[in-house]
């Protein structure tokens, strides 16, 4: 059997089944809630925000524009995207196994390892699909409803500005860092779900890892310094390495440029390691697994 | 020969599944696998299908090793394991196309709804799977099955739940697949009087161990019977049997009833003998002696 055919009917199942809309639905009250929000507090949320920068600078133009907004959903946002993810990855092997599917689907003539592999990339898939359907409402009907200006990004001692020709790129690679970070996610997650029989145990172990590393990773103490690096939770919020951007000798913003690079590089990387590590395990799992549901 | 198994053994940590099972099925026969609930059929059955992993023992199937040839022997094969559990967010038609996708077969609309209408559910089919009935849920289960035309079907249980009309549904589908279409079939249950009625030669196991196996018109011979016997007087009744040539086959139960082991034919002259000495017979109940055993494997009553 063609392995994109596994991809196909995977998918298939996924958007058939009405949980797989749970995700999209909320992202979407969310995004809204969040927009619906700054459209009419924004600027005096912008003023108080601003308030140690006005004495020494004139800011002037649209600076609580689409742009910005899209930075602070995804901000706000990539914190609890993961649970949308489990629910679905953490479904895809616990889910067949509970409803009895996965000894049908094994009495029919497909190599586990494809099988695994299929299903993985069809959450993968999912994953991205996820992703797109929040850059749409985060980035697209914010430029629409806020408008597009140059942005400025708001940090504890200093201001970033850059300018609105130089934006949209880096918003494409923060997104698409965003999917890889969601799909380690996915990808643990389905991992998970190989040792359970309904998908409540994946989705909630998930979670649980999540915010056990997040803890380590927020604790300063020294003991914890070694793991950190290794965490992905570590490296999950690695998009924002697109909006720092590089500055010349006339403190004016290079365009193009991203000031650390090769962090944002690692930070990948050691996702992508992330990744094909649980897929690897699982489909060394999955090939030895008696099937007892 | 489509199936050969050989010194089979699954052990569950120290619980033993399956002990030293051997049996072999040829082609074209339906192979009854009969047992009570928790013999170690299913998961004899999840091995042959390289669902789970025997801890010993030997599996072939058309002539190659399962363990070594798993995709091109299931190609072959068309399983309903256990309950038929299919995707309940879906419709019958829809499962149906999925899983003869998933085949790896190209099978054409035409086979999907000729498959449907072969278990009777042509009518239902673009209803979701939620709303189908037990009857309808294992009839679609074999559809499954059946739907990429395998040379072996392993049918696991297919008549748990239903009733007597779709027991018979069932049975009659068995038969012409056997008959008509000429496909091997094993078909397990825990009721002797099913795999009577399909079977033509058959295995039974208890605790995952062979038991017995040979042909169905062998092993239920007609002319041997077992009978038991309620009478009025089981005392005066036991010394007058024990007098005659049926005392080899005499056992007094503990409930009082008499079990004699005779040939069919002798029935009638045992009644006859027992009412002529004024001992009233109050019932006298025929049963093959493997239909006996079976019983009594099942009730756990020594008969």
């Amino acid at each position: 059997m063609k392995f994109n055919t596994i991809v196909y009917l995977e998918l298939y199942k996924i958007f058939r089944k009405p949980r797989t809309y749970i995700a999209f639905g909320a992202i979407a009250a969310i995004v809204g809630l969040i927009q619906l929000g700054f459209y009419a507090d924004g600027k005096s949320y912008m003023q108080f925000g601003l308030q140690s920068f006005t004495d020494s600078f004139d800011i002037n133009g649209n600076i609580m524009n689409g742009y910005l907004m899209a930075y602070i959903i995804l901000q706000l946002m990539l914190v609890h995207v993961p649970l949308l993810i489990a629910l679905v990855a953490g479904d895809m092997i616990s889910g067949e196994a509970a409803q009895g599917t996965l000894r049908v689907l094994l009495t029919k003539p497909i190599s586990r390892a494809k099988l695994i592999a299929g299903k993985f990339s069809a959450t993968a898939i999912y994953t991205i699909a996820l992703l797109i359907w929040m850059a749409i409402w985060a980035l697209g009907i914010s430029m629409i409803v806020f408008g597009v200006d140059d942005m400025l990004i708001l940090k504890s001692d200093l201001v970033t500005q850059i300018v609105k020709t130089d934006i949209l790129w880096r918003y494409a690679a923060a997104f698409g860092f965003a999917a890889l970070a969601m799909t380690t996610v996915a990808a643990m997650s389905f991992f998970l779900s190989l040792f359970a029989e309904n998908s409540i145990g994946p989705i909630m172990a998930t979670m649980s890892i999540i915010i056990v590393f997040t803890i380590l990773n927020t604790l300063d103490l020294p003991i914890f310094d070694t793991v950190k690096p290794f965490l992905f939770t570590s490296h999950m919020l690695g998009w924002k390495g697109f909006f720092d951007v590089q500055i010349n000798e006339n403190n004016e913003q290079i365009v193009g440029s991203i000031e650390n690079l090769p962090a944002v590089m690692i930070s990948g990387g050691i996702l992508l390691l992330h990744i094909i590590g649980f897929l690897i395990a699982s489909i060394v799992v999955f090939r030895k697994k008696d099937i007892l549901s | 020969m489509i199936l050969e198994v050989e010194h089979l053994k699954k052990r569950f940590g120290n619980f033993v599944a399956v002990d030293d099972l051997s049996f072999s099925v040829q082609q074209g026969e339906v192979y009854g696998f009969l047992g009570q609930n928790g013999a170690g059929k299913s998961t004899t059955i999840r091995m042959l299908l390289s669902l789970i992993s025997p801890t010993s023992g030997s599996i072939q199937l058309f002539g190659k090793s399962i363990t070594e040839h798993r995709e091109e022997i299931l190609n072959q094969m068309g399983a309903v394991v256990e309950k038929p559990d299919l995707y309940k967010y879906l419709t019958g038609y829809e499962n149906l196309s999925l899983f003869a996708k998933m085949s790896g077969k190209p099978i054409s609309k035409e086979t999907i709804n000729n498959t449907l209408a072969l278990v009777g559910l042509e009518k239902r089919c673009h209803d979701p799977v939620r709303v189908y009935s037990q009857g309808m849920k294992q009839r679609l289960g074999i559809a499954v099955a059946l739907v990429h035309d395998p040379a072996f079907i392993i049918l696991d249980e297919p008549t748990n739940g239903l009733d007597p009309q779709g027991i018979a549904d069932i049975r009659n589908l068995i038969l012409y697949l056997s008959k008509e279409r000429k496909k091997t079939v094993l078909v397990s249950s825990h009721l002797l009087s099913e795999i009577e009625q399909v079977a033509d030669s058959m295995l039974i196991i208890n605790r995952g161990k062979k038991i017995v196996e040979g042909r169905v018109n062998e092993l239920l011979n007609p002319n041997h019977v077992r009978l038991e016997i309620t009478v009025d007087d089981d005392q005066k009744a036991k010394q007058l049997i024990e007098n005659t040539s049926w005392s080899k086959g005499l056992k007094h139960a503990p409930d009082g009833k008499l079990i004699v082991e005779t040939e069919a034919q002798a029935v009638g002259q045992l009644n006859k003998l027992l009412v002529e000495n004024n001992i009233n017979v109050t019932s006298l109940r025929s049963m093959n002696s493997l239909e006996a055993y079976f019983l009594s494997l099942t009730t756990g009553n020594e008969v």
